[in-house]
């Protein structure tokens, strides 16, 4: 079942309905964000009105550079998820992942703009917290599986979350920062109507910002997939996971205030690399 | 209506400019935001930044000094794009309208679409206003 | 046969010699030109030659009855002295003392001990050697080549009265011989005295502005290398004292006698000053001073990576002791904190000095490792970064050439401005930290060998990797940034280039990209093969991907990836001038964004900076700690090996 043929049809239903998934979840988010704060809230389909009303807006630009970025953003993210979806290597989904940060944060040096580039010096903190730990998880599922593979790691029989508990808190503190949400959405928040304007994306207009918005519903997926990755047999247990994190981040989202970038690294370095590291250490002890 | 037009009626971003009001106006479209109000039903954000918006809504009256922002900012916007002046002072320059340093209401700078009066305007009457602006949307598209 | 080695052996290191002076001799221009140009270009394809030749040993014979090793004997002395006057014009105690170190005990040695200083066979070329070679032969050639156009530029800006270029080239080109030298010596003698010819041509390269401040870099660049060669002497002579042989491969030899520690970790002491590991770094941040060729050859292909050559070539000695876990996380501490210092530096060079620390100590974390992974990693990273490092140094040379300062800020928007050196410049960086680039290749097998290793001390060297890798995306990912910021479309600028500017350029980016396409050939060609000498086999490799049993980099995949991702839109996405609109400043700009209406409405303009977190992360604040946990580590290294 791994053929080319199967594996083409496999990346084309990914591309095809991981967005749908995506903007679902990112409606639910607002829906439920409104609800919290004692409001109706918009649709749940209000994410595809937005982003199909700026893909037929005009097309305006600040140069080319600063649009290769936007689809370059989107490529890459979509190959990580891709690389998830055909089982490869986790220590390259991370680096493809990291490349599409990088890419984020190139398009919005290619302006002249300090909004832009605060966005961008602030999303490259927010890749300098988070980048160890994505890449300590790899090192952390490996040291209990034998292997960076996504297919080895889903011939596991018992969920990882057993052995890997501290791990996953820190895939959860992580999560935070990959979503936008409060207290770490210090880059630009996920929803538009904290700031004035909107770092990163101050630049991006119409059709451009839809691209980017496209590629935020993927990555919501991949990084809930990695989350749900934790409990993988039976599959709905890992969907549970990965949903019941979801929850969390929106409850969190609502009820922080966003801290400086400082405050953040400090915060997630100690508390996060603390966690993987014992778990590491636990499990070096233990097998 | 097609379904670009529905997306566009489903999703206006509004972007707030205050040419010098009084405050008063700009007080009741932040109500809007609010529970009581809750715009974001109707996909409505208030959004700061010129090339994201859909609706430029404006208070107060257009004056010499800031009449090139306001011109500025509207040329940022991406078409299909609206403008909506709030306020009796946006409108047609109010108490201000013989004032030396006040041109008229923001149509003396750029096109209008929409007229919301009221001094200052109230929350239901600025909604409805949207409402206007985006019933033209879905005319025009 | 023999004759033909001979040739593969003589030329990589005498050829140079010739040149060198042959270029001081020679005081016209053109015939300098000339005469590199043809040096060059033998050196390169006499490196080729040693490729294709394969793994050899070779024994110099006597010449008209002298023997090679009376020769070598008496250079060696010569240096020594030639250091002592160095070290005592310039009054640099440390110099003096570690001068006197080298020269007392090794004089006592050689002449009244009467030691066996003869090694069968003189000259042992294997993968590792080779690999070195190919490096050392072609990127110094083509960083020779790039000097052509550099230096004369050089001297322009600073209104000599009489060139100094002859003597300029004579050390440049004297330092490969010395290079070649050191990778194919078997004696620890002969290996000795290249290593201490390196650095005569390193201080003599960084003092050659002869301002206060090259001097005062040049002296430290000497006491500190100095201190490697002292370390180097004590490990001969405990070697020969305890009747060892003085031969590297008896040294590395599996089955022998069991290994003596604290040699090898004298001689790794060595290796780490070489490599300026924390805290001898000093030294390498100080040869900035010298004109830019220099420093790209000191980076890429040469000096430092004969620290590296050492550490690696000895591996297998060291492999399962206390020292080789030591020797990983010094290098895995230096490869963190150096990147971190990286982070505040608003100066292109420096930078990019400390990113070259920085991969030496991941490149020296894998040999600590120690493990056929781990190797076969360390020596993928030291391939790439030698071409990646070499090309960044000379477009930062070009750019500096260009612009007249060498700050990070000033090359604001350079892609519009000189848009062939920032395109090379930015593939360059980009090749340092995105998939799917060699480095990037190097970058995975050192991580799933440090996974891997699966020992207590792999676990802190885990923690030190990550993190670095982290700071290191983005101390680069800031410049690249830079480079690109710019306005609304312009006319296309002409770059006027330099052709010995971009010749260099225009061949080590294509060898990026070639070679990080073809990195399965080049593992089962060159590094598996300088490998598994020593080791057992472990990564498998095709034409499109490299293997592991339970990792898997298919590179063609994600050169596509990065096909369809970067290069398909920069190709098909374009912007007409009615959809070109100005950044938003707030609806006060003017002069299409680039000035915004401020005050009384004068114009300002847009100014943007990177940020560099000088209050947390400045040198001042930082080294005090960062060189007490590098000496206590070094203390360490030695401590673990009297044990």
């Amino acid at each position: 079942m791994t053929g080319p043929v199967f594996l083409f049809v496999l990346a084309v239903l990914t591309v095809v309905l991981a967005p749908l998934v995506g903007g679902l979840l990112f409606g639910l988010d607002r829906k439920l964000t409104a609800r919290l704060q004692g409001r109706v809230g918009p649709p749940l389909v209000q994410p595809f009105y937005d982003v199909l009303k700026l893909w037929h807006k005009e097309k305006i630009a600040v140069n080319r550079l600063h649009l290769v970025w936007a689809w370059a953003y989107l490529v890459l993210v979509i190959a990580s998820l891709l690389l998830l979806v055909w089982q490869q290597d986790l220590l390259l989904l991370v680096f493809t992942l990291g490349f599409a940060a990088i890419a984020l944060v190139m398009g919005s040096f290619s302006v002249r703009s300090p909004y832009s580039h605060f966005g961008g010096q602030r999303e490259l903190m927010q890749l300098l917290a988070y980048e160890p730990v994505l890449l300590l998880t790899a090192v952390a599922v490996y040291f209990r599986t034998g292997t960076f593979l996504v297919s080895g790691i889903l011939q596991q029989d018992r969920p990882l979350l057993f052995s890997l508990p501290l791990v996953f808190a820190a895939l959860v503190i992580i999560l935070t920062i990959k979503m936008r949400k409060s207290p770490f959405d210090l880059a630009a928040c996920e929803h538009a109507h904290q700031e004035l304007v909107r770092g990163i994306y101050t630049e991006y207009s119409g059709p451009y910002l839809a691209l980017i918005q496209v590629a935020h519903w993927y990555e919501l997926v991949l990084v809930l997939a990695l989350i749900g990755l934790f409990w993988a047999h039976p599959w709905w247990a890992g969907v549970l996971l990965a949903v019941a994190a979801f929850f969390a981040e929106l409850v969190v989202d609502n009820s922080t205030a966003r801290v400086t970038w400082p405050v953040m690294l400090r915060l997630v370095w100690a508390s996060c690399l603390t966690l993987v590291l014992a778990n590491l250490a636990a499990l070096y002890l233990i097998v | 209506m097609g379904l670009v037009t529905t997306a566009r009626v489903k999703s206006p971003w509004i972007m707030h400019f205050d040419c010098g009001s009084c405050n008063g106006c700009d007080i009741e479209i932040l109500a809007c935001l609010t529970p009581l109000y809750d715009v974001e039903r109707f996909g409505i954000i208030n959004i700061g930044n010129p090339k994201h918006a859909d609706v430029l809504v404006v208070t107060g009256a257009a004056n010499r000094r800031n009449a090139r922002v306001l011109r500025n900012l509207y040329e940022q916007m991406p078409e299909p794009k609206l403008v909506m002046a709030v306020g009796t002072c946006a409108c047609s320059g109010g108490v201000f309208h013989q004032c030396p340093n006040i041109l008229g209401g923001v149509d003396k700078v750029i096109p209008v679409n929409v007229y919301v009066p009221g001094c200052a305007a109230r929350p239901e009457a600025i909604i409805d206003g949207v409402v206007l602006a985006l019933q033209k949307l879905a005319g025009a598209a | 046969m023999a004759p033909g080695l001979g040739w593969l052996v003589g030329v990589p290191v005498l050829w140079p010699v010739l040149i060198a002076l042959l270029c001081l001799l020679l005081r016209p221009y053109v015939a300098r030109a000339a005469v590199v140009l043809v040096g060059g270009g033998v050196l390169i394809a006499f490196s080729l030659l040693v490729y294709l030749q394969g793994p050899f040993t070779f024994t110099p014979p006597a010449v008209a009855g002298m023997e090679w090793h009376v020769l070598l004997t008496v250079l060696d002395f010569a240096l020594l002295l030639w250091f002592l006057h160095a070290a005592l014009v310039q009054r640099s105690l440390l110099a003096i003392v570690f001068t006197l170190a080298q020269l007392v005990p090794l004089a006592y040695w050689e002449f009244a001990l009467h030691p066996q200083v003869t090694v069968e066979p003189a000259f042992v070329v294997d993968y590792l050697s080779i690999v070195m070679v190919l490096v050392i032969g072609i990127i110094g050639s083509l960083i020779w080549f790039y000097a052509l156009s550099y230096m004369p530029r050089h001297e322009e800006h600073l209104h000599l009265a009489q060139s100094r270029q002859p003597r300029f080239f004579f050390y440049l080109v004297l330092l490969l011989a010395g290079m070649n030298g050191i990778v194919m010596s078997n004696n620890l003698l002969w290996l000795y005295f290249f290593w201490e010819v390196t650095t005569l041509c390193c201080y003599q390269l960084i003092l050659h502005d002869l301002t206060a401040e090259a001097r005062q870099n040049a002296t430290r660049a000497l006491w500190m290398n100095l201190l490697g060669g002292t370390a180097f002497v004590a490990a001969m002579i405990y070697l020969s004292s305890a009747g060892r042989s003085l031969a590297v491969a008896d040294l590395v030899a599996k089955g022998g006698a069991l290994p003596l520690v604290l040699p090898l970790a004298l001689l790794c002491l060595a290796g780490l000053t070489k490599a300026a590991q924390v805290p001898f770094q000093g030294w390498l941040l100080g040869a900035m001073v010298a004109p830019t060729p220099v420093s790209a050859l000191l980076h890429s292909s040469t000096m430092v990576k004969a620290g590296v050559y050492l550490i690696l070539r000895l591996a297998p000695a060291y492999q399962g002791t206390v020292l080789s876990n030591v020797l990983a996380l010094t290098g895995g501490f230096a490869f963190l904190v150096t990147a971190i210092l990286a982070l505040s530096q608003n100066h292109s060079k420096r930078v990019l000095a400390y990113s070259t620390v920085s991969n030496l100590g991941l490149i020296i974390l894998c040999a600590g490792l120690n493990t056929p992974l781990a190797m076969a990693a360390a020596v993928l990273l030291l391939i790439f970064h030698a071409i990646s490092k070499g090309l960044l140094f000379l477009c930062a040379g070009a750019a500096e050439q260009e612009l007249g300062t060498r700050e990070i800020e000033a090359m604001a928007g350079l892609a519009a401005r000189m848009p062939f050196t920032a395109t090379i410049a930015f593939i360059g960086m980009l090749s340092m930290l995105v998939p799917p680039f060699g480095m990037l290749a190097g970058k995975w097998a050192a991580m799933e060998a440090v996974a891997a290793a699966g020992s207590g001390w792999s676990l802190a060297a885990i923690g030190l990797l990550v993190a670095g890798s982290a700071v290191t995306v983005v101390f680069w990912a800031k410049w690249m940034g830079r480079l690109l910021s710019q306005g609304l479309p312009r006319e296309k600028v002409a770059e006027r280039v330099p052709f010995f500017f971009a010749l260099p350029l225009a061949v080590l980016v294509v060898f990026i990209l070639a070679l990080s396409a073809l990195v399965g050939p080049v593992s089962a060609g060159l590094v598996l093969p300088g490998v598994s000498a020593a080791y057992a086999p472990v990564l498998g490799v095709t034409a499109a991907a490299l293997i592991l049993p339970d990792g898997f980099f298919p590179v063609w995949v994600l050169g596509l990836i990065a096909l369809v991702g970067v290069i398909l839109p920069l190709a098909a996405v374009r912007v007409r001038p009615a959809e070109a609109r100005p950044v938003y400043a707030c609806g006060e700009h003017v002069a299409e964004g680039e000035r915004f209406l401020s005050l009384a409405d004068s114009e300002a303009r847009l100014e943007m900076g990177g940020f560099y977190w000088a209050e947390f992360l400045s040198e001042g604040k930082l080294n005090f700690w960062v060189n007490l946990l590098g000496v206590a580590l070094i203390l360490a290294l030695l401590g673990v090996s009297l044990a």
